[in-house]
């Protein structure tokens, strides 16, 4: 059935069930991926999805349901289920829909004819990168797996006060992961790059090179000492760290006592170096939005400004919790989950300097790479982490050599205080962005 | 679910381009899921998963294509796009379905419904209650109950007509301490392939009583030190150390491809002699087992490492191509949107002869890690880590004060031969394991047992 017809058939049953107010959340993807080995394709994804929230307001409560299947039976497990689940809430602060915004920003997400990139083209570039990463260098031993993509993705809300959002978006991207090593040792890593429009956009070349660089400069790492010592966080492992950490920012989390900065609304939690921000309305980077989970106009909001917490992340529920206005970052985790809070495209503003530069200044120092086990090794409401890393030892100001078997253990509050300085090095991929950051010194665990 | 002839088109269509092999794996799964913040119940929410993937194979190429349309004009359509992929000709197949006589070995008495959300309620007051009074530093308590119900139709073109319901019931209990600005939570999350019988049978106190007391222990915990130690694991969950450090490594999606630091070693010593490993599919209502894994192939017990020496992997349909090895019922996916792979079910170190008291006794300075987090392990190179929940310092062969903040990390093939003592309490964790296929319920499992030595990832020196 097509989405509107369900939409229709659903609101005009939920009335007569006796819903008084319905939304649904519908999002659908389509995405095509190749991987080659060895020359050879190894395997080829085709994917049509596409999943459907519902949530309705009976006797006074909203209810929730989902499901992937629009057909006509599926009206009556979402009236019935979420009816059902409104009955047992103990709460009933979520209890509106949204009409919508005055206005909605405009952005460039979607391409149309990416997705028709035609599949001979996407094997042709994914075995090439792979032909570029084994000629890039002799140790490389194996393509573990080289990939092409495109996928196209888009939301719809609607709901019986009149809200109707609609936004594609669409992405391409290539990725290679390869191994490098002798008799006696084996190392991995990869790289990849998107394109949001062109999937020839992509540089197979450029991603060959540093992919072959991230692997085979690993070759002959081992454990560095134990000991508080400078390190530089690389863009990417700070992004990571950021990302493991940003759910801190919820103004949900801060109401729930999940998050350290409760109460510290208006304070200076971090050096005066850091400015952090959530853009949702940056061009050519993938997530962006112009409306969040609840319809709501999507906006750029300053979280910290040089150093003072300056808002928490708010939907319309938190917001009126704390007696504030919602900063547009309602969210759900797809179509299943309850409207939460999420950032859109969060990222710390870079500084001025090479991530090269930022190195020449320390005599003995880490740059970390790559941080491991993120899932596990962070507590976000304490801030402790303690990481499984791996990176390069530095000596007089340059890279010295390359170091596994190490872990960097501190607090991510702390850290926020104790940024040196940021490089100018902040990649945009989507979601959480950080430059590299130089931290004062952190606690390393090895030999 | 769909009928045969419907399923024997798609299969032909799959087949249509030069395929050898076509495979549909259909699924429907309705979750639920309530939670409870502070004895708030602030979610509820029902969903209803429907879709199928189809793959096709020629040797060791693999098409897969997902939808969740199922009308069969959408389906042939599906089938044939991904046939699209190869251009060889049809060969003649002809498919008589033979349907699997499956005997199910993981009982469920109280199927999940949503008819049983009073009970489910009491349930969650009666934990929120008990994590409250679990200590006087807890502040704030989580109670989340969920279930869900998959029933998977597997066919493909070599007969196989199979269908199994799953059904998984889950209760994640957390308390938060408070202590000055400190801030700790304690978990406790057991799950079984069952129905409602199981959380019915916990001892909901007990659990609760444990969540909070490892949260009020670790709030005055100090950092732990940093550097090389022996470490005492407990058993159960502390199983996550086989699962990271072997584990993965012996799955054929490194293996098969050369890129695992176990592949070409079997019936060498890989690990202590000490060590007897097992993946086992078949215990009865166990977190990680199956009636049948997710290629239609009914689980086993598979015997991994024996007395140190490597004896077999673990094998889906296309590592079986590429190793020519035969599959072990270890073909996971975790939902239609994933082509399977080779996965875990529940693996677990076997019982040795050593006891925990020893262990600490004949350990002068050390970590006792009682309680394990999640953790990660790069195959290639087998670098792994976890991180701990609840641990302890070993001083002079005593546990002595509580210690936080730490990932123990190594590297599989040394940490293996380092475990020096194994004991004779073996149980089993619950946990979600995230891999190329998705996130699956697996048990990680194990005795108590010592490691001679790993990195600590502690911040302060000693």
């Amino acid at each position: 059935m097509k989405i509107t017809q369900f939409q229709e058939r659903l609101f005009e049953q939920g009335r007569e069930y006796g819903y008084t107010d319905m939304e649904i959340y519908y999002s659908a993807s389509r995405s095509v991926a190749v991987t080659v080995r060895a020359g050879e394709v190894d395997s080829y994804r085709v994917a049509e999805t596409s999943g459907l929230s519902f949530r309705g307001l009976i006797r006074g409560r909203m209810g929730y349901a989902s499901t992937e299947q629009l057909e006509t039976d599926s009206i009556s497990f979402l009236l019935e289920e979420a009816a059902g689940n409104a009955a047992v809430l103990d709460t009933d602060d979520d209890s509106d829909l949204f009409g919508g915004s005055d206005q909605y920003p405009q952005l460039q997400t979607y391409t149309a004819g990416l997705l028709d990139t035609p599949p001979d083209k996407l094997i042709a570039a994914a075995k090439q990168l792979e032909q570029l990463v084994l000629d890039a260098d002799e140790r490389i031993t194996m393509v573990r797996q080289s990939s092409a993509s495109v996928r196209e993705h888009e939301v719809l809300i609607a709901n019986t006060r009149g809200l109707h959002c609609h936004q594609q978006d669409s992405v391409g991207s290539m990725s290679v992961y390869v191994l490098a090593g002798t008799e006696s040792e084996t190392v991995s890593g990869g790289w990849f790059d998107y394109d949001l429009s062109n999937f020839e956009a992509i540089d197979p070349q450029q991603i060959a090179e540093r992919a072959a660089y991230e692997v085979v400069s690993k070759l002959g790492a081992s454990s560095m000492p134990s000991g508080m010592v400078p390190v530089i966080l690389r863009e990417d492992a700070a992004s990571s760290l950021l990302a493991a950490h940003a759910s801190i920012f919820s103004a949900e989390q801060v109401e729930k006592g999940f998050s350290s900065l409760v109460g510290k609304l208006g304070e200076t939690i971090a050096g005066s170096n850091i400015t952090l921000v959530d853009d949702p309305l940056m061009e050519r980077v993938p997530g962006t939005t112009t409306f969040d989970a609840e319809g709501v106009a999507a906006s750029r909001n300053v979280l910290i400004e040089q150093g003072k917490l300056n808002t928490f992340l708010h939907n319309r529920k938190t917001a009126a919790k704390a007696g504030t206005t919602t900063t547009g970052n309602a969210a759900r985790g797809g179509y299943k989950g309850k409207l939460g809070v999420s950032h859109h495209n969060l990222y710390i503003e870079p500084g001025t300097r090479s991530l090269k530069q930022l190195i020449a200044d320390i005599d003995y120092g880490v740059l970390i790479t790559e941080l491991h086990g993120l899932h596990a090794g962070t507590n976000p409401t304490s801030g402790n982490f303690s990481l499984s890393c791996i990176g390069y030892l530095i000596e007089n100001g340059a890279i010295a050599r390359p170091v596994n078997q190490i872990t960097v253990s501190g607090n991510f509050y702390e850290l926020l205080n104790d940024v040196v300085e940021l490089g100018n090095d902040a990649r945009f991929t989507g979601s959480c962005t950080s430059p590299s950051l130089r931290v004062r010194e952190l606690s390393i665990s090895g030999s | 679910m769909l009928q045969p002839i419907v399923v024997e088109r798609i299969l032909q269509a799959a087949l249509e381009t030069g395929g050898d092999f076509a495979e549909i794996f259909v699924e429907d799964r309705t979750d639920r899921d309530l939670g409870m913040i502070g004895g708030v119940l602030e979610r509820a929410l029902s969903g209803r998963d429907y879709g199928i993937g189809i793959r096709i194979l020629k040797g060791v190429f693999s098409v897969y294509a997902y939808t969740s349309d199922l009308s069969e004009d959408n389906l042939l359509r599906t089938a044939r796009k991904a046939a699209g992929a190869l251009d060889g000709s049809k060969l003649d197949t002809v498919i008589n379905f033979d349907r699997l006589q499956v005997e199910n070995r993981h009982p469920v008495l109280q199927q999940p419904s949503a008819a049983q959300h009073s009970r489910k309620l009491d349930i969650m007051r009666t934990a929120h209650e008990a994590l409250k009074q679990g200590h006087p530093l807890i502040e704030q308590t989580s109670v989340g109950l969920l279930s869900w119900q998959q029933k998977v139709l597997i066919a493909n073109s070599e007969g196989l007509w199979a269908e199994d319901t799953r059904t998984y019931t889950r209760l994640r209990l957390s308390a938060v301490a408070v202590d000055g600005s400190n801030r700790q939570s304690g978990m406790r999350a057991p799950g079984a392939l069952a129905g409602m019988e199981f959380v019915e049978g916990l001892d909901i106190a007990a659990e609760a009583a444990e969540a909070a007391r490892i949260a009020a222990t670790m709030v005055k915990a100090g950092y732990a030190p940093s550097g090389k130690l022996p470490v005492v694991i407990e058993n159960g969950f502390g199983g996550v150390l086989f699962h990271e450090a072997c584990g993965h490594g012996l799955e054929a999606t490194a293996v098969g491809v050369n890129a695992s630091v176990f592949a070409g070693k079997l019936g060498e010593q890989i690990a202590s002699p000490l060590v007897t490993a097992i993946d086992d599919g078949t215990i009865p209502n166990a977190w990680g087992s199956l009636n049948i894994d997710d290629e239609g192939m009914k689980t086993q017990r598979n015997v991994l490492i024996e007395n140190g020496i490597l004896k077999g992997y673990l094998i889906d349909r296309v590592g079986s191509r590429r190793m020519n090895m035969a599959p072990t019922g270890s073909g996971r996916r975790q939902s239609y949107r994933f082509a399977p792979t080779s996965r875990m079910n529940n693996t677990f170190i076997s019982e040795g002869d050593s006891t925990r008291e020893q262990m600490i006794a004949n350990t002068e300075y050390g970590i006792y890690a009682r309680s394990l987090g999640g953790g990660s392990v790069n195959t290639a190179t087998s670098d792994f880590n976890f991180a701990i929940n609840e641990a302890y310092m070993i001083r002079n062969g005593k546990i002595a004060e509580p210690i936080k903040g730490a990932t123990l990390i190594g590297k599989g093939i040394d940490t293996l031969q380092k475990i020096d003592m194994v004991g004779g309490n073996l149980d089993h964790g619950q946990g979600m394991c995230g891999s190329v296929s998705g996130s699956l319920p697996v048990n990680c499992g194990q005795p108590t047992l010592r490691v001679s030595e790993m990195t600590v990832g502690g911040r302060k020196g000693e």
